[in-house]
């Protein structure tokens, strides 16, 4: 099974939450990014993310002034994390179950980012796509289930 | 104010309701598309959208095979379209209310596909924000200063206050009908 690790980009840009919506905008548009990670003011501080739909749907849409908002008002933290181990349709799962589309790949440190385009794009999910019973085997090789056809 | 027309994506790609996920996610790859159309089968059929989050949560996500399932199985028809002549503000609004990310743009025929990442990218929103209703409120900051000149008197500091934000108000709105022209 391909992991998040795979899959994921790696090319990610933060921000700070008491930054203007203003300029979190202007860093996605040069970065040409979707989604920023919201820094975490300390080790035990939980990652946040704020993305363009958080833009346009609480900022545009209201035609609130992005100069005049800031990050925190906006962004979702907690955020929905991903283990880069994590197998590729598990993420799709995760992402299905919870309605979200895209997350930050963390382990210890903010390895990537993972989103729908990125299973779209470079997962194998159209030449291989896998049943849970067929993930099940793949994790237990040795279960008497996934041995009935030897 | 800019329009849906303004910020659109032209180039867009259409399917058929009975290809397989397996030809859409192709055509998505190719054409590096997040979205297509799904082509109507007549004039009075409603246009349709598949996207990569329909495929990634409904096929994906199963584990399904998706040279197996049909386009038809997983898309949006009928899907929310939008005027060209839309304001770019109202998009955003629409948008948000129906919790949607992008949507065909339609007048007559198919003319292109708006997205947030279109507003976001090429909109006017941070260097000149818009309150859509302005309108409203206005009225109801007239409303407000009517009561609040009763209550404290029409000398009162609260009601010259009161007035000024009406006035506030006003120039903004003057200043954008000015821009239109």
């Amino acid at each position: 099974m391909m992991k998040a690790k795979e899959i994921m980009t790696k090319d990610v840009a933060t921000i700070i939450g008491s930054a203007t919506v203003a300029e979190a905008a202007r860093l996605m548009k040069e970065k040409g990014l979707r989604a920023l990670v919201v820094e975490r003011r300390s080790d035990n501080d939980p990652y946040g993310m704020v993305t363009e739909t958080d833009i346009i749907y609480k900022v545009a849409a209201y035609g609130k002034d992005p100069k005049e908002m800031r990050v925190y008002e906006i962004m979702s933290k907690p955020c929905i994390v991903v283990n880069p181990e994590l197998g590729v349709e598990y993420v799709a799962r995760l992402f299905a179950n919870s309605r979200i589309r895209r997350a930050p790949v963390i382990e210890g440190s903010l390895l990537g980012m993972i989103s729908i385009s990125d299973i779209l794009n470079k997962s194998d999910f159209v030449e291989k796509p896998k049943s849970n019973f067929e993930i099940y085997c793949e994790e237990f090789p040795d279960a008497l289930e996934a041995r009935i056809y030897d | 104010m800019m329009k849906a027309k303004d910020i659109m994506t032209t180039e867009v790609v259409t399917v058929s309701g009975s290809a397989t996920i397996a030809e859409a996610v192709k055509l998505m790859k190719e054409k590096g598309l997040r979205a297509l159309i799904v082509e109507r089968r007549n004039d009075d059929d409603p246009y349709g959208m598949v996207t990569e989050t329909d495929i990634i949560y409904k096929v994906a996500a199963h584990g399904k095979d998706p040279k197996e399932m049909r386009v038809y199985q997983i898309m949006t028809k009928p899907c929310i379209v939008v005027n060209p002549e839309l304001g770019v503000e109202y998009v955003a609004r629409l948008f948000a209310n129906s919790r949607i990310r992008r949507a065909p743009v339609i007048e007559g025929k198919l003319l292109g596909i708006v997205s947030i990442s279109d507003i976001l990218n090429k909109s006017d929103f941070i260097d000149k924000p818009k309150r859509i209703y302005i309108e409203d409120e206005i009225e109801a900051a007239r409303e407000d200063a009517r009561a609040t000149c009763e209550q404290k008197g029409p000398t009162s500091r609260e009601c010259a206050a009161a007035w000024d934000a009406v006035e506030e108000l006003q120039a903004e709105a003057a200043d954008r009908r000015s821009a239109k022209v």
